[in-house]
């Protein structure tokens, strides 16, 4: 019996010291932070990689972006503005430009230069980090030098005018003395010692649990060249409704997250709660698969686009806070670029059983289709109803086929869909859109169109450094995929943000992946 | 060689041969799910030459069977891979996150075994009375709780309501010293309470069954009929045989914790190896999946050999078996 006592004894005593070793421990305190207040910001997921060469998804961007600077930036009407670079553009069709400003530095209190600019892009060129946004913007790059610390230079395959603006919006400028010692970009975790361009420094992480960043300083776009707010605290909560609730209670000041259609009005009547309106940069649409018959028939991709009350859609799930972009593929806070010629598909279900008798359906013929989409997209699958009711009142049989992410994003690659139903999240430049949507073999052709005068068009644009000539050209493309249904553009939906009323001076930008946590934003903003 | 080493030993083999079962299952499970890793992870507008960049970094354009070696291989050598989508050791990611699983899982299971068995066997020593009936109706609808309604309810009520605890996390940042510790305790008690109230049933009512049939059984009627005090016929005689079957309910409940676990730390946003799993599966990062279900595999191998080494312990005639 003692010796069974012995045992039971030695096996507590074991579990216990696992279960003290591997328990969890209390952080230490980090130095600096000083007295001044601290912003906390809920998000839904981790930080996936720290390294803003290869995580894209938005918490990583959101706190990468705090640290490593873009070269430009883009206003509330979704213009490019100067950010590092002071002035960007072309000197010849084959060579583009950034003048950079010689005031900003890094952490460690190296300046930043033109050759950490030109180290990213070579080394994007040469490691192939293929999570990465810019790489595909980079493809008529052949390579970027430093000819003085301020200037960089481009040096480009074929002409193409969009990349100068493209990769200086979407690329995070890196250091390289940090960087390049570490090897590969596309293998660098980059996950301890940061060292940031401002305004803030990452300076620990609890995965799961919080992300804390401290205050740089200089920091040129801030008052007095210091960030207002001493420390920015992100939170990670499991959904946007304990996010809510985490406002709600106090505990924190900020949802990083655009709010569900339905939760914003309700928020604008919370007291102690303001929501802040962003413009929408992206669109939501559905493509229908040209590669499949009857959809390479106009007559029936126009029956489908008249077969869709658009304004109901709008009213009902996006609760009144989306506009309508004329089923154009030009959102209309691209003010310089839109096209008000261009009208809205009307819904007509006549008209639709019209057309599908011009097809050769009716009469015992229907039409029946299946349209994918992702579940864990709430607002989409929720109009996913209504687009199938509405058909069905054309006499258009819609099959909904809402899927996890995982399964409709492997669906749409392979093509496998009638009818594809979703979203692009930042649509910023027309023409390079365009020419991934549209022309053959675009990453994003879900259409599947190739049309040559479409083509032509695209690719003119593309080419062209004329802003005039290049919003014409654009502009006669988006004509083209309006009147051939190449696209069918629903609704541009505008992006809603709460905070604590305790805070202002956000800064807001379009689309959620900026929104009012673009460095800009929380480098300014105070407590009352 | 002494009994007891043998029969520990014969336990470790079965647990190895399941570890390696569980290890290829998963593999392969994970290999038949729907969607692409490359997808899961990048840019929709990615170019396939971009895609392949990627599954050749990931190591999937090579063929299944190389995959596999390649997998069994490092595992072997305790190398567990790196994180598809964080670059760093898969040993590493859990290894962040372990600490707050095993707080959650053996806090929620010590304070369901330490409340489960006085119930149990209060409430099997007054059979029919009122306490036993409530005893009954609770421990059935405490099984058929869903653990995600019950965490959302409790956060609502206790974290939004009435503000008496936090509606997150596993701590405050910004907390330090010994306040964390309270900080985290704190933050403990939503989820460990949402556990112990689904799984508290499955205890006390296993225990108050066996416990009504050991007390009926000869050697406790004999106990009793020799003068023994009834507590003692309880406690010393009934519940020693009653608590086998608890005993392996324990072990089994290991692998429901881990289950449950992975939604109740989903829903209150506690940084374990469960939310670590949801996060896995959604970007598809196959190395952090294969190392973390190894693992779960590992914990309920380890706790069914514990429970049959402690079940050797209670009852002598096992070990022989």
């Amino acid at each position: 019996m003692r010796a069974r006592l012995s045992l039971v004894a030695v096996a507590a005593l074991a579990v216990a010291t696992t279960v003290a070793a591997c328990g969890p421990s209390a952080p230490s305190k980090t130095a600096g932070g000083g007295s001044d207040a601290t912003l906390t910001i809920a998000t839904t997921t981790d930080v996936v990689n720290f390294n803003p060469l290869i995580g894209n998804s938005r918490t990583d961007n959101w706190i990468t972006s705090l640290m490593y600077p873009r070269l430009l930036t883009i206003d509330a009407n979704g213009a490019k503005q100067p950010y590092l670079a002071k002035s960007f553009g072309y000197t010849n069709p084959t060579t583009g430009y950034y003048e950079l400003r010689d005031d900003m530095t890094w952490s460690d209190g190296k300046p930043v230069t033109a050759a950490d600019v030109a180290y990213t892009i070579n080394a994007i060129l040469k490691d192939k980090p293929a999570g990465n946004t810019t790489y595909g913007q980079l493809v008529n790059v052949d390579s970027a030098s430093a000819p003085s610390p301020t200037r960089v230079e481009l040096k480009l395959k074929a002409p193409d005018s969009t990349v100068v603006g493209e990769a200086g919006f979407w690329m995070n400028v890196v250091p390289q003395h940090v960087f390049e010692p570490a090897g590969s970009v596309a293998n660098f975790a980059n996950n301890s010692n940061w060292v940031s361009a401002g305004p803030y420094k990452l300076t620990s992480f609890a995965k799961g649990q919080n992300y804390t960043l401290e205050r740089v300083t200089p920091y040129p776009f801030a008052p007095n060249n210091t960030p207002t707010v001493a420390k920015i605290v992100y939170r990670v909560y499991p959904d946007i409704n304990t996010e809510i609730l985490a406002l709600k209670n106090g505990d924190v000041d900020l949802i990083a997250n655009a709010l569900p259609p339905a939760q914003v009005k309700n928020l604008q009547a919370v007291s102690g709660v303001k929501v802040e309106q962003v413009p929408g940069l992206g669109y939501a649409h559905m493509t229908y698969n040209m590669k499949r018959k009857p959809l390479d028939d106009l007559k029936v991709r126009q029956a489908l686009a008249h077969a869709v009350d658009y304004n109901a859609i709008r009213t009902v799930v996006l609760q009144g806070q989306a506009v309508s972009t004329g089923s154009s593929p030009i959102p209309p806070v691209l003010k310089e670029f839109v096209d008000p010629s261009l009208t809205e598909y009307n819904f007509d279900p006549n008209l639709s059983k019209q057309l599908l008798a011009e097809a050769g359906y009716g009469a015992g013929r229907t039409l029946s289709l299946s349209m994918i989409y992702s579940l864990q997209d709430a607002v989409t699958a929720q109009w996913a109803t209504i687009v199938k009711d509405d058909a069905a009142k054309a006499g258009i049989t819609i099959n909904l086929q809402g899927m996890d992410r995982n399964t409709y994003l492997a669906k749409t690659a392979a093509g496998e869909y009638d009818i594809y139903a979703g979203n692009f999240a930042i649509m910023d430049d027309p023409t390079t859109n365009m020419a991934l949507t549209y022309l053959p073999g675009g990453a994003i052709n879900y259409s599947l169109v190739d049309d040559p005068a479409l083509n032509a068009l695209i690719t003119r644009a593309q080419a062209s450094t004329d802003r005039a000539e290049q919003r014409s050209l654009a502009q006669q493309a988006a004509k083209l995929v309006h009147d051939n249904v190449y696209d069918n553009v629903m609704y541009m939906q505008n992006l809603y943000f709460a905070h604590s009323d305790k805070w202002s001076g956000f800064v807001v930008k379009p689309s959620e992946l900026l929104s009012v946590v673009d460095p800009q934003s929380l480098a300014n903003v105070t407590k009352s | 060689m002494p009994q007891v080493v043998r029969f520990a030993i014969r336990r470790l083999g079965r647990g190895v041969l399941t570890l390696w079962f569980a290890a290829t299952v998963t593999f392969l499970l994970l290999r038949l799910l729907p969607g692409d890793p490359a997808l899961a992870v990048a840019s929709p507008n990615m170019t396939p030459e971009a895609r392949q960049i990627l599954l050749h970094q990931y190591g999937l354009d090579q063929p299944l069977l190389t995959q596999y070696g390649k997998y069994l291989w490092q595992l072997l050598h305790g190398n567990l891979g790196i994180s598809f989508t964080q670059q760093i050791s898969v040993t590493d990611v859990l290894l962040q996150r372990l600490p707050w699983t095993l707080l959650l899982t053996i806090s929620s299971l010590v304070v369901t075994v330490a409340v489960g068995i006085p119930l149990g066997v209060l409430a099997a020593t007054r059979p029919r009375g009122f306490l036993d009936r409530l005893v009954q109706v609770g421990g059935v609808t405490g099984q058929s709780l869903f653990v995600p309604s019950v965490g959302i309810f409790l956060l609502f009520v206790f974290g939004l309501q009435l503000h008496w605890l936090p509606i997150g996390g596993a701590y405050s940042p910004g907390v330090y010293g010994p306040a964390w510790y309270g900080d985290v305790a704190l933050h403990l008690v939503l989820p460990c309470f949402s556990l112990v109230l689904v799984q508290l049933g499955s205890y006390v009512l296993t225990l108050r069954s066996t416990l009504i049939d050991s007390l009926g059984e000869d050697y406790c009627v004999l106990a009793r009929a020799k003068g023994l005090p009834n507590r003692k016929v309880v406690w010393k005689h009934g519940l020693r045989n009653a608590l086998l079957p608890t005993t392996t309910l324990v072990g089994l409940q290991l692998g429901f914790l881990v289950g449950g676990a992975v939604l109740t730390e989903t829903v209150f946003a506690y940084p374990g190896i469960g939310r670590g799993i949801y996060e896995a599966v959604t970007q598809l990062d196959f190395p952090v999946l294969q190392g973390a279900f190894v693992l779960l595999a590992a914990t309920v191998v380890v706790a069914n050999v514990l429970t049959d080494l402690a079940y050797g312990l209670l009852d002598p005639r096992v070990r022989t078996a």
